[in-house]
């Protein structure tokens, strides 16, 4: 069973809580272009009023009024329209986040582990800060851009048809080099993207690579391949462009005031010329018409920003749509402890199989070790007991029920585990260690801060239990280890996986943990991952890993009697440290 | 903004920009020019022969021409300013993160920086392709217009004048209302974003633990209360939102209103209150534009603020000329440091001579990190000095001390591409037969061998496909590869698994061969061949010597090789007699040993 596919939702669905909100603040908005229109139209009535019959004082003052009143109209709709798209910003953010909080806290763990958090914090930072500007900015000023040149056209196409259609010539030739230019540059958008996704790529390993820059790269010069697609970047962006770039400044010309001008005064110069209309009737023309190339021109902007918050929206989305871990229907509860793999086969994509046809059975208050080279698979053994990622083909059951059909707060009730990476969050020490039990009292919480050997280093903290990890203190790699075995030992689950907890501690932690370790592991069923043979030479079980099948098991004294894949493991170490310390210290058989 | 586009883009790019000014405000004054002109032909055309306006529009048509031509030019040398914008600001910008300090480098900057790179250039690059157009155009046009009142109307004139410093001002308290807003908008917006990542981050433990249910509650508050903090927030800002466009609109309200009452008491003719008007219209327009994009200036001025405070960060001085050095000793003399307030080393004084192998261990916060960074010069000391060969790292230029030491360190970063590529890093001109030299005398040949594509195979995102081991062995091939004089070796803490451990010390044996090699130690091998051994506890060197001598003073090193002893022979050892499925918690027996696990090898 795979996990569970949902398609991803577009824009629309994410602006769908604040829909209402959004709709009324674009009518307004409408509205308020409009009322912009009306000041400018008033004057040309105005000035066909006073130039037709200039003692119409009365006349004269009601359109000036007329004028007058209009501004405050715009001002107090775009207010309220533009109070009510930030709004419904805000509650755009708080949806978008919840949901991405609820897919999270229900996705494959193995998927975090695959893909890392630097997508997730791109996705709510840069893509939720797109769709902000979108919804509090571009939206409302979108439909002012496409409002105003409407009203206006109105306008004068009801003082005269003709000189409109004249206008409009500069008009439809700057749009329509404008759509142009756009979808010119839609279709050679992607290069221009992998380009700059690459250089963002480049700076991330820059930076990560920091030493090691300084340290091999050409002095004060920036990292090679950073400086490359940086270069690779700008050309990029110069061809992206260079496909449209004179269209647009085509279109831009079309749409200046200037040509508006020009357009007005040749055209109506002709039609007054030839007697069509009067010369006062060109007025409204030039006082309104030639407001039409402002929002026009600001139409590239918007359309933009609604470009790019969309392709946000997509991401989003994408990372909305992860398929999640899927939840049994009727979980049921294993009634013992043991630990069974069946057929376990796991690939991560058709060409990369990590695992096949892994049999296994972990005892009840058994020790079993998984050893291996690197890329054997170890790991992947490990994480498919606490259900980061479930098999692609074969079981893992509890006490003879799928872990699938475990209902998760049981499951993880029942497995506990400590990983190469101590894990802690940015809270207090206590809330840490009483993760899994809130309720714990700080007896309990010191007792096994005690037994994981971590409790003195706590209490030299500035706020002992009460230190804020990250903020008040800074625990090395081999505390945070001890930290999390205590949390580990308060949660007290039968099944403990042990994932090399001791790859990141300093030598003088590293007894410590391996003692906590062990009080850790006593009396309950383990499963741990080992690189150090001689560590696990005393537990029940070995399994040999090899390319992701499993190539022996057995005890050790077994394993070394076989005399296969173990055994040449076993005398590879012993020239290595191992017989160092076996030579230099009193030796003990095992 | 203009000043700041400057300063940002060097002395190199003066000139392009000023060219660029230059055609913008051609284009804009001819544009003013095009609307005052406007004043005489339709004063002609509403007279009593509209013919006569037809030379008016022929000028006009002249006009157009001239300003076809600048504003066409302007656009695309606004395009390709923009271009060459965006890869010199990287240049600069990597040129400086390169010179920067170690320190500098904490997540906050990290973060910045990436932005920086990535959305805050292509903002800049937005400048001088749009933006830079649309500034000038709302300066020069306003001004000529209001040049052009005074001419026909000096009473309408003033009231402009009136109208524009009005604006000027709006424009600069309604930006820094709204700048507080957006200030306080980013930060609740970022705060919110940092606890879902944590939030993402800390998956496995809080599922884990049963606390995923919980979790989403508390984070759901938080998500709340920034919600709520963000609508304080904007009814707090949103006057100074719409300010300007009420400047705006009051302006041409005043205008009509005067014009409409001097037409009537006959001091205007109405002709030329028509086309003032006309003319006032043309005032107001570029001023509210300029509003409305207002965000994607404020973006883009922020960016060239962060962009010009990265450029003018501190990097550690340097001389002209390097100081000569005279062998590869190293002296670490009465060095003290600190990070921040925290001190780190207080007076270390030690001793690596040419050609030996020291090794360095003490317990985790001694500083042992600190001295490798110091000797390759992360940072600097806050008193006392390093020295390579007599010379102060501080006298010697970074290409000079870069050509005598090479770190390999524990955490090895590997850049995405192939094995092959990251080894060549440590010598970008030498021959493939160097190359591969180097990688079989690391022993990265064995890698190679296990991963498809063999020494073309990609390590993968800072070389994740590789296990820890296997990076080490690659960042000593690169060592081996620059052969300088110095070696600092952080060793990995970590356990590797039997062939990674074994092959690892052959490529280190290799290495150390006849170079001036520090190492901070965590393999008792590593400690038993070293030639001199500094043990560094709080910040000094507690004991000096070679591991027989140190043994015999039964002190600190004493006391850390029987504990790596101990840790050594630590077995995870089963006794299935008393296994029980479900047994009481452990918590409960509150005086357990670990009672279970066969005692290690005791000396």
């Amino acid at each position: 069973m795979r996990p569970e596919e949902t398609p991803a939702p577009g824009l629309r669905e994410l602006l769908h809580p604040a829909r209402r909100r959004l709709t009324t603040a674009i009518c307004l908005q409408a509205i308020a272009a409009v009322m912009a229109v009306v000041p400018l139209a008033a004057v040309a009535e105005l000035a066909r009023t006073l130039l037709t019959d200039p003692v119409v004082q009365a006349r004269a003052w009601t359109v000036a009024a007329v004028a007058a009143a209009a501004p405050v109209a715009w001002l107090v709709l775009s207010t309220i329209a533009g109070g009510l798209a930030h709004y419904a910003d805000l509650d755009v953010q708080l949806s978008v986040r919840r949901q991405l909080i609820d897919r999270l806290g229900r996705v494959p763990l193995g998927w975090f582990t695959n893909r890392g958090t630097g997508g997730i914090g791109k996705a709510v930072q840069h893509d939720v800060d797109a769709m902000h500007h979108m919804v509090a900015h571009a939206l409302p000023n979108l439909t002012s851009s496409v409002i105003t040149p409407l009203a206006t056209l109105a306008y004068l196409f009801w003082v005269d048809w003709l000189m409109t259609l004249v206008l409009l010539i500069p008009v439809a030739i700057g749009v329509g080099l404008f759509v142009r230019a756009g979808m010119t540059m839609e279709s050679h958008t992607s290069a221009f993207d992998e380009a700059q996704r690459r250089l963002s790529d480049k700076i991330v390993e820059f930076v990560e690579g920091i030493a090691v820059v300084k340290m091999f790269s050409e002095a004060k010069r920036a990292h090679r391949q950073y400086a490359t697609a940086a270069d690779a970047f700008a050309t990029s962006f110069l061809s992206w462009v260079s496909h449209a770039f004179r269209t647009s400044a085509v279109s831009e010309l079309a749409l200046s005031p200037v040509t508006m001008l020009l357009t007005i005064l040749i055209g109506g110069m002709t039609l007054v010329s030839n007697g069509h209309f009067a010369a006062v009737d060109l007025l409204p023309f030039a006082v309104v018409g030639l407001g039409l190339s402002g929002p026009l021109q600001a139409l590239h902007y918007y359309s933009h920003d609604i470009e790019n918050a969309g392709a946000a929206a997509t991401r989003v989305g994408r990372l909305l749509a992860t398929p999640v871990l899927p939840l049994p229907t009727h979980p049921r509860r294993p009634e013992s402890l043991t630990v069974q793999l069946s057929g376990v086969a796991y690939a991560y994509d058709d060409n990369r199989t990590v695992l096949n046809g892994i049999d296994l059975t972990l005892k009840p208050g058994t020790i079993t070790a998984v050893v291996g080279p690197s890329g054997s698979g170890k790991s992947t053994v490990a994480k498919l007991l606490p259900r980061f990622f479930d098999p692609t083909a074969g079981t893992v059951t509890i006490g003879g029920v799928d872990l699938r059909d475990i209902a998760p707060v049981d499951l993880y009730r029942m497995v506990s585990f400590v990983l190469q990476d101590a894990q802690l969050l940015d809270s207090t020490v206590r809330n840490n260690i009483r993760l899994a039990k809130p309720e714990a009292d700080d007896d309990t919480v010191r007792r096994a801060a005690q037994a994981a050997a971590v409790h003195d280093r706590i209490e030299a903290a500035p706020h002992g239990y009460d230190s804020v990890i990250g903020t008040d203190v800074r625990f090395s790699g081999g505390e945070a280890q001890r930290i999390c075995i205590a949390r580990a030992l308060l949660a007290d689950a039968p099944i403990v996986v042990l994932d090399e907890a001791t790859a990141h501690a300093d030598a003088e932690s590293e007894a410590l943990i391996q003692d906590s370790l062990s009080l850790l592991a006593a009396g309950r069923t383990v499963l741990v991952v080992a690189h150090r043979l001689a560590s696990i030479v005393g537990v029940d079980h070995i399994v040999v890993l090899d390319e992701g099948r499993v190539a022996e098991q057995g005890a050790h004294a077994e394993l070394l009697t076989a005399n296969g894949r173990y055994a040449d493991m076993w005398r590879l170490q012993e020239q290595s440290d191992t017989s160092l310390v076996a030579a230099n210290i009193t030796k003990e058989a095992p | 903004m203009i000043r700041r586009l400057f300063t940002a883009l060097g002395r190199e790019h003066d000139r392009a920009l000023r060219t660029l000014l230059a055609l913008l405000c051609s284009a804009a004054l001819l544009q003013g020019f095009a609307f005052v002109l406007l004043v005489p032909a339709l004063r002609e055309l509403l007279g009593e022969q509209p013919e006569g306006a037809w030379p008016w529009v022929a000028a006009q048509a002249v006009l157009w021409l001239g300003f076809a031509a600048v504003s066409y030019s302007a656009t695309l040398a606004g395009f390709r300013t923009g271009a060459n914008l965006s890869k010199d600001l990287h240049h600069r910008i990597g040129d400086k993160v390169a010179q920067l300090p170690l320190s500098w480098f904490n997540s906050d900057h990290v973060g910045t920086l990436t932005r920086l790179t990535s959305q805050r250039v292509i903002d800049i690059m937005g400048v001088p392709a749009h933006l830079l157009r649309q500034l000038v155009d709302s300066a020069v046009t306003p001004l000529v217009v209001v040049a052009a009142m005074f001419l026909f109307d000096p009473r309408l004139g003033v009231a402009m004048t009136i109208a524009a410093v009005t604006a000027a001002v709006t424009y600069r308290v309604a930006g820094r209302s709204r700048q507080t807003v957006d200030e306080e908008s980013d930060r609740v917006h970022a705060e919110a974003a940092g606890r879902i990542v944590e939030f993402a981050r800390a998956q496995p433990v809080l599922r884990a633990f049963g606390r995923t249910v919980d979790g989403h509650a508390e984070l759901d508050a938080a998500l709340t209360a920034q919600h709520r903090a963000g609508r304080r927030m904007l009814r707090a800002g949103l006057p100074g939102i719409v300010g300007l466009g009420f400047v705006a609109q009051a302006a041409f309200i005043a205008l009509l209103a005067m014009g409409t009452h001097f037409v009537i008491d006959n001091s205007l003719g109405a002709v030329e209150m028509i086309v003032l008007l006309v003319l006032g219209a043309r005032f107001v327009e570029p001023v509210m534009l300029t509003a409305e994009l207002g965000g994607a200036l404020r973006a883009a001025e922020n960016a060239l603020i962060e962009i010009n405070a990265l450029l003018d960060t501190k990097t550690l001085p340097e001389p002209e000329v390097s100081q000569q050095v005279y062998g590869a000793d190293i002296d670490v003399d009465d060095v003290h440091f600190g990070y921040d307030d925290v001190p780190v080393l207080r007076g270390l004084a030690m001793r690596m001579p040419h050609g030996r192998m020291t090794a360095l261990v003490g317990p985790s916060g001694a500083g042992k990190t600190t001295v490798i960074k110091l000797i390759a010069r992360f940072f600097d000391t806050d008193s006392g000095a390093v020295r390579i060969g007599g010379a102060d790292v501080r006298e010697l230029r970074t290409e000079d001390l870069t050509s005598i030491v090479s770190v390999v360190f524990q955490d090895v970063y590997l850049f995405d591409g192939s094995i092959i590529d990251n080894i060549r890093v440590g010598k970008p001109d030498a021959t493939d037969t160097e190359v591969y030299e180097a990688a079989r005398t690391a022993r990265v040949d064995d890698i190679a061998e296990r991963l498809p594509g063999g020494w073309d195979a990609p390590v993968g995102e800072g070389g994740g496909r590789l296990s820890g081991g296997e990076r080490q062995r690659i960042s000593i091939a690169r060592a081996l590869l620059k052969n300088t004089p110095v070696v600092l070796f952080d060793e990995p803490t970590a356990a590797l698994d039997a062939e990674n451990e074994y092959a690892l010390r052959q490529a280190m044996t290799a290495l150390a061969r006849d170079r001036t090699v520090l190492v901070i130690a965590h393999r008792l091998h590593t400690l038993q061949e070293a030639d001199h051994i500094v043990v560094l506890d709080d910040g000094r060197a507690v004991e000096q010597g070679s591991h027989d001598a140190l043994m015999a003073l039964d002190g600190h090193y004493a006391e850390y090789w029987r504990a790596r002893r101990r840790a050594f022979g630590w077995r995870l050892a089963s006794d299935t007699a008393d296994a029980v499925a479900m047994r009481p918690p452990v918590l409960d027996q509150t005086d357990t040993q670990p009672a279970r696990v066969t005692p290690g090898h005791a000396g």
